[in-house]
């Protein structure tokens, strides 16, 4: 009997075992998957005895399951990758204000919601990438995306497909800034000069690069520092050397910039630990891991990106469109990129 | 009601379509221990009636009694496995997974020793107990049927039904299964309805012999 | 006297009461199709929904022709012919099962982009320029063909191998005797007498291909359920989104029904429960090389190719920490689930089986229809639907009056499986009924026999081997499963798939190597029991 009364309760701790609440913990629902995250998370835990509680999934999956749990949700904080995924988010009413001087004193207002509902944790720039040994530097310093789609690149553009959600924010910003009609046309004009059926992740954009499949490639530059550590193989290491990054409309708005960020949500039970989740996250000493692991840029000024990816040029002009925008017309830049038959 | 009267059928009909009776108010009596035997076509009806009796099926309408008690009517339908009346099919019969012995133990009821000597008894009235281990699928077509039989015996009814169960022995087996059965049911009083395309399994085998035919039994004229 | 009919009404009532709360959210996708219809629609159909929807068919027609000659091929060779490898080949032949479309596809393009292992090799065996592709590119809809289609085949070849063993000899000889070669033997009598196994089996693969989302999106091939996320993710309409999965729903019901009415149109039993041992032909010379190749083929590109790519990934693998503290709960956690999903699985098809043994009425036949319409449907839309229908739950009962919520606990990871899987345990269960002859009903009736002694004394055991199989199908499932499980779980809880996937989602193949290798590994164990019932189910084995 005994060993029955144990077996069921035993049971019902498996199954319900996600509401036995702690005191000191934090509860993170995120849709980065890097495991590099895993490590500062439990960084974190050691210095405040905290502890992190994490489930990682499609950003739009948890974002519906934040909405249906409504008040009962179990989350104090939502990472994601990508503004728009924020901006949609803060749309909805989900998040609170983060009110922390020391946050505001680090992250850039451009890099906040409006209420400071949310804030980045890393930025990256979707750049160009091209072959050291078929163009320099001079021959290209003047590109801007808006260039993209004249005829002298025909059959020369390497790209991902419009399901990535890097591409419809890069041409979100567009449409915020120039209208649909414009972007529509750019577009056209880009699809046109796609050098194969966009296919692969942004890595394979690099190495058809590197490969003379393409001239140009349109991908996030913290791809290239993954390839350059040799994570990936010898292979990817020596197409990487073949390639530099050039940072795009420098003579006009400047690289476009995403972010991956996180709030803190209505529902939290642990605000001040949340609190002191995103301080620690953009301390210097987490920056730092960040960066080392993931090849992004800082948002803490202080620290310095991996020299793997520093090397490129730190002192580029960044975009400085509110990234709130890509949410808005996130909708709207999938409908165009269908129009003009970006796959 | 008549004392001796083992089963009557009044005015039963039935089909598997509305609208399309097979059986139309036919009527059917058998006296205590007598073994009757049915004689019909292919596909007229005979298998259903001997469903509608073990209470495999529903009539449309009609009534049917078994030792004066109602089986089936407007408001009464004993379910089939509390009737108590023996079947036996031509053949797929015995249960694939169980050996022989487990087959005649199955509707047994009792201690496991009552079951083993009752189920042994049986066996040894058909001549099958030199088989009792064996699995159905390694028996010929007689010895199964041998053993279908003790099963149907074994469970002691007073009415048991037989579906064509001599139709697919050959000639010898088959006269010789059919003197030993009947004289088994006579002895154990027994009653037997048969149902057989076949006369001369009809006419060998039973006490009397009704035709089915346009939907109704009928007296057979040989 | 009455009274026996109002209380069956009653136990038939509750039956379905429980039955239907497995459907609630399947009914809450399909709820979406009352709600509004906004211009996202306008752009759909203007733009990409006829090509979503061509993708789609073109998928599952490749498909299914690719699995149907693998599948059948390879059941009929070797049910009834003596060949080189025979022996193996006959249960090899399921191991691809314990595959995930989706790891076969990181597997594909492991070894066929321009950088992969198989074009490397290539180079360096005829010293040829970096620059050289050799391998046609996979990353398109014929390359998600192959991949499917040779994970998926099984079912057919499951299904069709124990229809062809039970096809009456009688038959097969009459046809000899009338003068049919072997070649109008297989078309005339063979296919045509194993139809309603072999559809079985493809239905399976179809809905399984349908609801896929891992493979196709790795592939970048917009069918219908890319779509389907598309919308949801790149609009943000989840409205809509749900809108398209319930016509992707009712498009598959449709064909549920329509193979069931064909089904029952041929409700002649071609089984024979009198088997008799046969001598087998033996192949010769080329024919015999010839008949091992095909059979060898699917076996080679559903397994032992990925299993060798991804034993590459392992061998590369830097740090020591192959077996870390998630990797082994992760293990745990998905051998527990995959064991509570299997049996409540197989335990409602059987009852469900059961009950329509002896009642085919309409509403039970409804609802196992429902249930099984549940594979069919996208992992991450499902999930959407349990949330929706647990978070109501919460907030009505649930976080109220018992402080406990459903949302994010295992409960809906059980129910997810559940309705993801319960078709591949219906199916086997079905068709082992389908196999065991009503007269045996009917005299166990007669012996005193009620039906609860018949289900446990005589369907159990001759169901035995129906029910392991349908087991084992949804522990693999199980097994496999992700986009659902990733939403689902509740907090720092891993499976396999999803520790595969969050390395693979960063194209980190050699950290991702360890749990993939494990998915297959889990996944073999099923499979093997299952292979050693195929070699006990040849009669005369026993």
């Amino acid at each position: 009997m005994k060993l029955k009364n144990t077996f069921s309760l035993g049971l019902i701790f498996f199954l319900f075992s996600n509401y036995v609440f702690l005191d000191k913990e934090v509860n993170v629902y995120t849709s980065r998957h890097y495991d590099s995250d895993a490590k500062l998370y439990e960084d974190f835990t050691k210095e405040s005895g905290i502890k992190v509680n994490i489930i990682s999934a499609r950003g739009k999956a948890l974002i519906e399951r934040l909405r249906s749990e409504g008040e009962n949700s179990p989350a104090d904080i939502l990472i994601t990758v990508d503004s728009g995924n924020l901006w949609k988010v803060q749309d909805y009413g989900l998040f609170r204000s983060i009110k922390s001087s020391l946050i505001n004193s680090v992250v850039p207002k451009n890099y906040r919601g409006e209420n400071d509902e949310w804030i980045a944790l890393a930025k990256r720039a979707r750049v160009i990438f091209y072959n050291k040994n078929k163009y320099s530097y001079e021959d290209l310093k003047k590109l801007s995306y808006e260039d993209l789609d004249s005829r002298e690149w025909q059959n020369k553009l390497a790209i991902r497909s419009s399901n990535n959600l890097y591409n419809q924010s890069l041409v979100a910003s567009l449409i915020s800034r120039y209208g649909e009609k414009y972007t529509e046309n750019w577009a056209k004009g880009l699809v046109k000069n796609f050098a194969r059926k966009p296919q692969g992740n942004d890595r394979a954009q690099i190495i058809a690069v590197a490969n003379n499949e393409a001239d140009l490639a349109i991908a996030n530059s913290y791809y290239l520092g993954l390839m350059l550590s040799g994570k990936k193989g010898e292979k990817q290491l020596s197409a990487g050397k073949k390639v530099n990054i050039l940072f795009p409309s420098q003579e006009k708005n400047g690289a476009h910039i995403n972010i991956s960020g996180a709030g803190i949500l209505k529902s939290a039970k642990n605000y001040e630990n949340a609190i002191k989740f995103l301080e620690f996250m953009i301390s210097e000493k987490a920056q730092k891991h960040l960066v080392e692991n993931t090849y992004e840029y800082p948002i803490n000024s202080k620290v310095k990106p991996s020299p793997l990816i520093a090397q490129f040029g730190l002192k580029f002009k960044e975009d400085s469109i509110k990234v709130s925008e890509f949410g808005k017309y996130n909708s709207a830049a999938l409908k165009l990129m269908d129009r003009v038959g970006w796959q | 009601m008549n004392e001796d009267k083992c089963l009557i059928i009044k005015d039963l009909s039935f089909g598997y379509q509305k609208q399309e009776e097979i059986l139309l108010d036919a009527n059917l009596s058998l006296n205590n221990g007598e073994i009757l035997g049915i004689i019909g076509a292919s596909g007229i009806g005979k298998s259903s009636l001997l469903r509608l009796i073990a209470g495999l099926e529903k009539p449309f309408s009609g009534e049917i009694f078994y030792f004066n008690k109602h089986l089936n009517s407007k408001s009464v339908f004993v379910p089939p496995h509390k009737r108590g009346i023996g079947l036996v099919i031509q053949d797929k019969g015995l249960f694939p997974h169980l050996n022989v012995m487990d087959n005649v133990k199955f509707g047994i009821s009792g201690t496991k020793k009552e079951k083993i000597d009752k189920a042994m008894h049986y066996l040894k009235l058909l001549k099958a107990e030199q088989f009792k281990f064996s699995m159905p699928n390694n028996l010929s077509g007689g010895e199964q049927q041998r053993v279908a039989i003790a099963r149907a015996l074994a469970t002691e009814p007073k009415l048991v039904l037989l579906d064509e169960p001599f139709s697919s022995l050959d000639i010898n087996l088959r006269s010789s299964l059919r003197t030993e059965t009947k004289a088994l049911f006579k002895k154990t009083k027994t009653s037997c309805v048969l149902v057989s395309h076949d006369l001369d399994d009809v006419t060998h085998f039973c006490d009397r012999v009704l035709r089915l035919e346009n939907k109704k039994m009928v007296e057979f004229i040989d | 006297m009455a009274l026996p009919k109002i209380s069956q009404l009653l136990i038939k009532f509750t039956i379905i009461l429980f039955f239907g709360f497995f459907l609630i959210p399947i009914f809450f996708v399909l709820l979406s199709l009352l709600g509004e219809y906004n211009n996202n629609w306008t752009h759909l159909i203007d733009y990409v929904l006829t090509d979503y929807i061509f993708n789609s068919i073109l998928l599952i027609t490749g498909v299914s022709l690719v699995s149907l000659i693998f599948g059948v091929g390879s059941a009929w060779f070797i049910s009834n012919y003596d060949f080189l490898g025979k022996g193996w080949l006959e249960w090899a032949l399921v191991l691809p099962l314990a595959v995930p479309p989706y790891i076969l596809a990181y597997a594909f393009t492991g070894l066929f982009d321009a950088y992969g292992t198989a074009n490397e090799l290539f180079r360096l065996l005829f010293n040829i320029s970096d620059n050289y592709v050799f391998f046609p590119n996979v990353r398109n809809i014929y390359g998600a063909i192959i991949v499917f289609s040779f994970t998926l085949y099984p079912y057919v070849y499951l299904t069709t191998r124990m229809a062809f063993i039970n096809q009456s000899r009688t038959i097969i000889e009459s046809g000899k005797i009338l003068g049919l070669d072997n070649k109008s033997i297989f078309f005339r009598l063979a296919i045509p007498m194993a139809r309603p196994a072999i559809i079985a089996g493809l239905a399976l693969i179809i809905m399984e291909t349908l609801s896929d989302f891992g493979a196709v999106e790795h592939f970048a091939i917009p069918t219908f359920t890319v779509g389907i996320y598309r919308t949801w993710f790149g609009m943000y309409d989840l409205g809509t989104a749900m809108q398209l999965s319930s016509l992707l729903l009712i498009f598959v019901g449709f064909f549920l029904i329509l193979e069931k009415f064909e089904r029952n149109k041929l409700s002649y039993s071609l089984a024979s429960s009198t088997f008799k041992k046969f001598k087998k032909e033996n192949l010769e010379g080329w024919k015999n090389f010839a008949t091992f190749f095909f059979c060898f083929f699917p076996l080679l590109v559903g397994f032992l190719i990925p299993i060798l790519e991804i034993t590459n990934w392992a061998i590369n693998f830097s740090s020591d920490n192959f077996f870390s503290e998630t990797f082994i709960n992760s293990l745990f956690n998905t051998i527990i689930l995959g064991l509570i999903a299997g049996v409540i699985c197989t335990f409602f098809a059987f009852v469900f089986n059961f009950l329509k043994r002896f009642d085919n009425g309409f509403i039970l036949n409804g609802i196992s229809t429902f249930i099984s319409l549940g594979y069919a449907v996208p992992g991450l839309v499902l999930a959407v639907g349990i949330i929706q229908f647990f978070s109501l739950l919460d907030k009505g009962i649930f976080g109220p009056y018992l402080g406990i919520a459903l949302t994010g606990s295992i409960v809906g990871l059980l129910l997810a499986y559940i309705i993801k899987a319960y078709a591949l345990a219906n199916n086997s269960i079905e068709s082992g009924y389908e196999r065991i002859d009503r007269t045996i009903d009917y005299v166990a009736l007669s012996l005193k026999t009620n039906k609860v002694r018949i289900f446990f004394k005589i369907h159990f055991p001759l169901l035995k081997t129906s029910i392991l199989t349908g087991m084992l199908l949804v522990i693999s499932e199980v097994i496999k499963e992700l986009p659902a499980t990733l939403i689902l779980r509740p907090f720092n809880f891993d499976t396999l798939a999803v520790t595969t996937y969050i390395y693979a989602a960063e194209e980190r193949m050699f950290e991702a190597a360890s749990p993939a290798i494990m998915i297959v590994l889990i996944g073999l164990i099923p499979i093997f029991f299952l292979t050693r019932i195929i070699r006990d189910s040849r009669p005369g084995n026993k």
